[in-house]
């Protein structure tokens, strides 16, 4: 026990596996358990087999995977065109000065704006459309990603450009054969922590304003106090999140196998 | 040949080499700027790469005032000399990468060449993380090699090896110097090293950067360097000598 516990000692992949699903397990357990005894209302938290058989009848005789389907467009479509912006426009900032200089206060102000602040100009803009949507998942991720990107290219050391432009590259080859090769792992990362940050705008947007998707589901389960409808599209939303982001963690090992 | 003429450099109204320096470096000439850490001797290397531009004064080969980095001069530092993300051939063949006038089967054919010369050609599709620090500065010396550079630019190469390493690597380096008649530039501030690779030594005082002394090593020991070398009494003498001169400008007050 002792060895187990001492300062940074390693844990073998087996041992790690059984540790997470037993916390996983007593968890859904205890909850279930304190329902079944009366402990809390069953209307306000209900038990995790409700939520499940909840969740399987929404599957089959809802559409549960339809909504799922619709959040899922959304996030992407925002997400990849906060990268497609961001990506070239970060890289810019921190490999010329003067760009960075010019639009490090503009983003640091946007940055620290919460996005549900501007749900009313959002709808001005752009009505309770997609457009609306989009925006705010844009407006979520990129400016946070635009100085991410300024970063992962900051820390590409500086020996590696040197290297370049001894053997004769030009700037826009050094760019593109040697700085941005060398970011991409750390850009990957970004983008996959970015990626989650859509999820939480996403279900603000579809609060507010939308006759789909899974934040719809949600609230419009609230208003008739249906909880375990309300749980299961919650659990919905994690499970994208996990299976996403165990992917996307794999894409990584396999892309980067050198590191 | 290369030449400094009347050079100094300042950085932010602070000098890092003053007063002015002078020095002519034969084609072919194993020349070791030995001094403290810090001192500027590594600036004075980098003008000669076009990294940094002299405040004053200029740096001129075979006549031509250098403007900006060339293929002519390669360079090879102490940490992150190779690309992670290549194997190491292709870290070899990225010297090649800018270079039209070779030919694809050329290229292939210098590879091989370069990767058996460095000894790496058993090691030719690993990832730099999976080999020692000593390949890792061996496929950048390839490189540079592989990019026709004449002359080679080392930043304390050895410097982060462990001493066996680093003696064999020595060795190697003076073999592959003569064999393709390059000429090097070499800093660093371990004096035992200065004193078994260089033809010449130029020891630098404190920052600023002047030079204290202008050491013929070849003169000493000739061309051929082994390892029975350091064993020799001539080769205490000297390293006795470089690093009395160290010594005092490491002491030296401004």
């Amino acid at each position: 026990m002792s060895a187990l516990f001492a300062f940074r000692a390693p844990l073998s992949r087996r041992a790690t596996v059984i540790i997470a699903l037993s916390t996983s397990l007593v968890t859904l357990v205890l909850w279930e358990a304190s329902v079944r005894f009366g402990l809390v209302n069953a209307t306000f938290l209900p038990p995790p087999s409700i939520v499940l058989a909840t969740l399987w009848q929404m599957v089959v005789g809802g559409h549960l995977l339809w909504q799922a389907g619709v959040s899922s467009l959304r996030v992407w479509v925002a997400f990849l065109l906060a990268t497609i912006m961001a990506v070239p426009l970060g890289i810019m900032m921190s490999s010329f000065r003067p760009i960075g200089a010019a639009l490090e206060p503009i983003v640091d102000f946007i940055r620290y704006l919460p996005v549900p602040a501007l749900v009313p100009l959002s709808i001005i803009w752009f009505g309770v459309g997609e457009e609306t949507k989009i925006f705010l998942l844009w407006l979520g991720t990129f400016f946070q990603l635009v100085l991410l990107v300024s970063d992962d290219m900051r820390r590409v050391p500086q020996e590696y450009v040197e290297i370049a432009y001894t053997l004769g590259a030009s700037p826009l080859k050094m760019l593109q054969d040697v700085a941005f090769q060398a970011m991409l792992p750390s850009l990957f990362d970004h983008l996959r922590v970015t990626l989650g940050w859509c999820w939480t705008y996403l279900i603000i947007a579809e609060i507010v304003a939308a006759d789909s998707g899974l934040g719809f589901v949600i609230w419009a389960a609230r208003r008739y106090m249906e909880t375990p409808k309300v749980m299961a599209g919650v659990v919905t939303i994690g499970l994208i999140g996990l299976v996403t982001d165990q992917v996307l963690r794999q894409l990584h090992r396999r892309l980067f196998r050198y590191l | 040949m290369v030449i400094f003429d009347q050079v100094t450099k300042h950085f932010g109204g602070l000098p890092v080499v003053d007063p002015p320096f002078d020095l002519t470096i034969r084609d072919g000439e194993f020349v070791v700027f030995l001094g403290p850490s810090g001192c500027g001797k590594s600036t004075l290397m980098r003008m000669v790469a076009g990294l940094e531009t002299p405040s004053t004064g200029g740096i001129f080969i075979d006549g031509e005032r250098i403007a900006k980095p060339g293929r002519d001069r390669g360079m090879v530092f102490q940490s992150y000399s190779s690309f992670p993300w290549l194997t190491v051939a292709q870290n070899v063949a990225f010297g090649m990468k800018y270079r039209d006038d070779l030919s694809g089967p050329q290229k292939q054919e210098r590879l091989r060449h370069y990767l058996a010369l460095v000894g790496l050609s058993d090691f030719a599709d690993m990832f730099p993380n999976r080999v020692s620090g000593g390949m890792r500065q061996r496929i950048a010396i390839a490189r540079t090699l592989a990019a026709g550079s004449g002359i080679l630019l080392m930043d304390e190469p050895f410097g982060a090896l462990d001493a066996q390493r680093r003696e064999g690597l020595q060795v190697q380096l003076r073999r592959i110097q003569q064999a393709e008649a390059k000429t090097v530039i070499f800093v660093t501030h371990d004096v035992d090293e200065a004193a078994f690779l260089a033809d010449r030594v130029i020891v630098f005082s404190n920052r600023p950067a002047r030079a204290l002394a202008d050491v013929n090593v070849a003169a000493l020991f000739g061309a051929e360097r082994s390892l029975a070398l350091r064993d020799e009494s001539d080769f205490f003498a000297l390293r006795t000598d470089l690093l009395h001169r160290v010594r005092a400008a490491a002491e030296e007050l401004h």
